[in-house]
């Protein structure tokens, strides 16, 4: 259990795509943090412990693999699903990173509520 | 009465006392440089002055008395037809006046001669007839190279491709070349005696006017762009330079135009633009795609959220207003790509803001600055800074120089973006800090194909239009950079209202 009960942390600048996230996770009854910035997702990684993050890829102080990476190094098994506007999802970059594990999944922008629900529930079932 | 010696002028009742007179006369007919002979109805010659015994290479004593028929050749009496001019005068008292002749004699060079029979009536006769001749040969020959002089000039101005056009101190047109009557369609004839200015595009005229008459204080004028309205109405860009014509006491006397059409020019510019628009926009198209998607992101979710039937009436409200601001988001980033993408409509000259065009930039180049962690400082003035401009190659400039910075800072770093005036400038400045530009390298960096960017990243192109586009603005374009302390370009153009501080 984390200390905020939240199975899941989106990390995106944009205040609406935020909003859409947590509205979809909070109607399938997952608890879900939100942050704007890859600084204070890494402080929130370290304390709470999420089954699962969604990372925007383009964040203002920051490249959202470069906090995948990070991420991956403070909480090692942490799934990560990059959420872009800016990659397409056979992106070179993209392949790439999944190929090395640094993250486990994509999602283009704009996105399907259906599968972001699916992902953050195979995450937590799979936990 | 008795005769003064050495005169050969016959005295026909000349009044007492005149002897005198029949000297100074002797004198003035040998002093005299054309050749006078009095010729009496005989056909006989009476008197020769000193001039003509010298040309003829006669002696005194073998003309005066002789016929006429011993003292010309016949091919001279024959060209002059001297025996039926002389009846002529002599019968009617009729003058022959200023005909020409020319004579060759045997081994010698061709000389030309003016020449006048005159009679001279006394009591109602014509008693003698006075035959002038002057040779002209040296005036004709020095007027053929005057004139061939002058046809090769003509030749050179008609054969230049350049426009070439001389006026009068007033500006009406007095020569007007073949490349002009090429680039505007009009014939010299229709030309001539018009104003110059009138030629010129009704907008530049006050301009080229005022240039005109400086010109005319002395000095001529540098390059001016004016455009030429040719017969069919089109306008055509020229560059022009003036100079003055003055005469040998150092008045001017007339103004001469040289200009180069540059329509092929501008053509190649605009294409040049053109391509360079769309390299800018290849960098830009990533963070555009990024900024776009966001709305696009929560347009699409609040759609899905009110189509999963969305409880109750104020989510639905809210959820339609995230629709609505997420299309009205997307649609401005678009319109702003749209407005720098679109080639510039004619390159007309206007009043330009360069705090909205700045800003036009900036908003443009946001998203980039976003993606590579770019911070910007903006310091815009509230009030308008207005330059006479063409609106997209100015924003062309400061999108290049945008571009620039952001190449310069990959890390990531600051960009200090400012619009400033000045008694008569309005400056904008967009500095990076970046790496700097190596001392050695400050003067090439307006150089066509400058670049520091590897192969296949850049063209280099993008600050040599940069210095173009601000000169052919009358403005300046610097840059102070410092080897690891990054760089500063500023472009300096004049005001509108310069002078006058809001």
């Amino acid at each position: 259990m984390t200390e905020s009960g939240a199975a899941v942390l989106v990390v995106d600048d944009e205040p609406d795509v935020c909003w859409a996230l947590k509205r979809i996770l909070d109607a399938s009854g997952i608890l879900s943090l939100v942050t704007a910035s890859a600084h204070d997702a890494l402080r929130l990684v370290g304390r709470e412990r999420f089954v699962l993050a969604f990372v925007d890829a383009k964040l203002p102080d920051g490249d959202g693999l470069e906090l995948a990476r990070r991420i991956q190094e403070v909480v090692p098994g942490l799934k990560i699903v990059l959420i872009s506007g800016y990659y397409y999802p056979d992106d070179a970059d993209v392949a790439e990173a999944l190929a090395a594990g640094v993250i486990d999944g994509f999602v283009s922008k704009p996105f399907v509520h259906d599968e972001i629900r699916n992902l953050a529930r195979h995450a937590i079932d799979r936990q | 009465m008795a005769e003064p010696p050495g005169s050969r002028v016959p005295v026909s009742g000349a009044a007492p006392g005149s002897g005198r007179y029949h000297k100074l006369y002797a004198m003035l007919l040998d002093a005299i440089p054309s050749s006078v002979l009095l010729i009496d109805p005989q056909f006989r010659v009476v008197s020769a002055n000193r001039n003509f015994l010298e040309k003829a290479r006669r002696s005194e004593g073998e003309t005066v008395g002789q016929r006429i028929d011993d003292v010309f050749p016949s091919v001279i009496r024959d060209q002059m037809d001297l025996a039926r001019k002389l009846r002529t005068a002599f019968d009617l008292a009729e003058p022959t006046r200023g005909e020409r002749m020319i004579y060759r004699a045997p081994g010698l060079a061709t000389r030309v001669y003016y020449y006048s029979l005159i009679p001279f009536t006394w009591q109602g006769a014509v008693e003698h007839v006075m035959l002038l001749l002057e040779d002209v040969t040296e005036q004709v020959r020095l007027g053929e190279e005057a004139r061939r002089a002058e046809r090769h000039l003509a030749s050179v101005v008609e054969s230049a491709s350049d426009v070439v056009v001389s006026t009068d101190t007033d500006g009406r047109i007095l020569t007007w070349n073949a490349a002009a009557e090429k680039v505007s369609g009009y014939t010299r004839d229709e030309v001539r005696g018009r104003f110059f200015a009138d030629l010129c595009s009704a907008v530049q005229r006050a301009a080229v006017v005022r240039e005109f008459a400086g010109a005319r204080r002395g000095g001529g004028f540098a390059v001016a762009e004016w455009d030429l309205v040719t017969e069919a109405g089109r306008l055509v860009p020229v560059a022009w330079v003036g100079s003055t014509m003055k005469d040998d006491t150092g008045c001017v006397v007339g103004i001469v135009v040289v200009g180069r059409d540059l329509t092929e020019r501008r053509k190649f510019e605009a294409q040049l633009l053109q391509s360079q628009k769309l390299a800018a926009l290849g960098v830009l198209a990533g963070g555009i795609a990024h900024e776009i998607r966001n709305p696009l992101t929560i347009s699409s979710s609040a759609a899905q959220f009110l189509l999963d039937g969305a409880d109750d009436a104020d989510v639905r409200q809210e959820c339609a207003e995230k629709v609505l601001a997420g299309i009205r988001r997307a649609s401005i980033i678009i319109e702003n790509l749209l407005r720098f993408a679109r080639p510039g409509a004619h390159a007309d000259m206007q009043p330009v803001d360069l705090v909205s065009g700045v800003g036009d930039t900036v908003a443009l180049v946001a998203n980039q600055a976003k993606l590579q962690q770019v911070k910007m400082i903006v310091e815009l003035p509230d009030l308008p800074v207005r330059v006479s401009g063409v609106p997209s190659l100015l924003q062309q400039v400061f999108m290049n120089l945008h571009l620039n910075a952001f190449d310069a800072m990959p890390a990531g770093g600051l960009l200090r973006v400012s619009v400033e005036r000045t008694g008569s400038e309005g400056i904008v400045r967009i500095g990076d800090t970046g790496a700097g530009i190596p001392a050695g390298d400050i003067g090439k960096i307006f150089d066509p194909f400058y670049t520091t960017r590897p192969v296949g990243r850049g063209t280099g192109l993008g600050l040599s239009i940069c210095y173009s586009i601000v000169r052919q603005h009358f403005g300046a374009i610097d840059v102070e950079s410092g080897e690891g302390k990054g760089s500063t370009f500023s472009v300096r153009l004049p005001l509108l209202d310069a002078g006058r501080r809001p």
